[in-house]
């Protein structure tokens, strides 16, 4: 988890957009940096840049062209989120706090994806 | 509760908490609401099919998840899925001539079996069974007043309610339900983790904005001693507070390890 990723993934167009429309600006800076790491190191493990997740999400319908967002693509988000998870050794609530750091990226950015809840089991 | 204050308290509840069961007597009061709603040729348009967060396995769980109810549904100790019988039809015209014998419906408006048999069922019930539109509005409409009365009694018993869509392919799976049922909506229900009053009532239009005197174009005039008497008595509330909301969704994201 570097400087210069996270130097980048600020400057993202949806980072940008995600921390303006949460007011993320608002919060510490050791608060800021920790979602936006864990966005970056979720995107290497997707492969994907912030705002590639953000586009990978929406399809166009073939015959319309019509732009929409994909309810496979967000299983598939959800599903690596919880490998990501799984990987980064995270349990219990930090696991699903974590994994919805990235989730909320996504909601701000107009992907409506929900996913694990902390129901204290 | 007091009918008036019934409504005026009624919400659409999104947190709810996962670890307080439902007891399964106050859904029995719930069903019974719904089965006393007013419908048409006294059918049972409404089926529903009710189900408790934890009796359900994990891969069931798991199935009936979509990317958006995946939170609504790990919270709600209960799920009541309602659906509509498109073979309503079936057994109308018993039904009919059973409410003429009775006298609910009453010789004094026409009613007798031979107009049971020739005019209401031959010509209006049959029909528009089978007619995709006409009885697809029908079964959706009896299944709003059947849903909306259960919620009220829910929300009468002290629970949240929340009525949403759900992902009807995989709920007709792993549910069993029969063909001729039309997915409506699910309703989730559960004690509140949130304030029970959503921190005020959500914005409505004045009454003038939808509802006409005689003719369409000449509003409804609000006589302002009932409205005055409808706060008082707890049907029209204090509006949102944006600010205490969204403090409390901050609370609630907090709990559940939500996105904020």
């Amino acid at each position: 988890m570097g400087g210069p990723v996270m130097h980048d993934i600020r400057s993202a167009e949806s980072v940008r957009h995600w921390f303006e429309r949460a007011g993320h600006h608002d919060a510490p800076p050791e608060v800021q940096e920790h979602r936006l790491t864990v966005l970056a190191e979720f995107c290497r493990h997707f492969g994907r840049d912030p705002d590639e997740l953000v586009a990978y999400c929406f399809l166009r319908k073939r015959d319309t062209g019509q732009r929409f967002c994909s309810v496979k693509r967000r299983e598939e988000i959800n599903r690596a989120l919880d490998a990501f998870a799984a990987e980064q050794g995270w349990t219990g609530k930090e696991a699903v706090v974590n994994a919805n750091i990235v989730r909320s990226h996504l909601i701000h950015n107009g992907v409506p994806i929900q996913g694990s809840v902390w129901t204290g089991s | 509760m007091e009918f008036k204050k019934v409504v005026g308290d009624r919400r659409t509840i999104r947190y709810y908490d996962p670890s307080r069961p439902v007891e399964p007597e106050k859904v029995q009061v719930m069903l019974e609401a719904a089965n006393r709603s007013s419908r048409a040729v006294n059918a049972d348009f409404v089926k529903a099919v009710v189900c408790f967060r934890d009796e359900l396995s994990e891969d069931v769980r798991q199935r009936l998840k979509t990317p958006t109810t995946t939170v609504q549904l790990d919270l709600a100790p209960v799920v009541i899925f309602w659906y509509g019988d498109l073979t309503f039809a079936s057994g109308a015209q018993q039904r009919l001539k059973e409410l003429v014998d009775l006298g609910a419906l009453p010789v004094t408006h026409g009613w007798s079996h031979a107009y049971v048999d020739d005019v209401a069922y031959a010509q209006v019930v049959e029909p528009m069974s089978k007619d995709q539109l006409a009885s697809t509005w029908a079964v959706s409409v009896e299944c709003g007043l059947a849903i909306a009365q259960a919620m009220l009694a829910g929300v009468d018993e002290g629970l949240g309610v929340g009525l949403h869509a759900f992902e009807s392919t995989a709920a007709k799976e792993v549910l069993g339900i029969p063909d001729h049922w039309l997915p409506m909506w699910i309703l989730l229900v559960g004690y509140p983790a949130e304030d029970p009053k959503g921190g005020g009532q959500r914005p409505r239009r004045s009454l003038a904005d939808n509802f006409y005197e005689g003719r369409y174009g000449q509003p409804w005039q609000e006589i302002p001693e009932v409205t005055e008497r409808l706060r008082r008595e707890g049907m029209i509330q204090e509006p949102m507070d944006a600010e205490r909301r969204l403090a409390e969704v901050r609370e609630l994201a907090d709990r559940f390890g939500l996105p904020t």
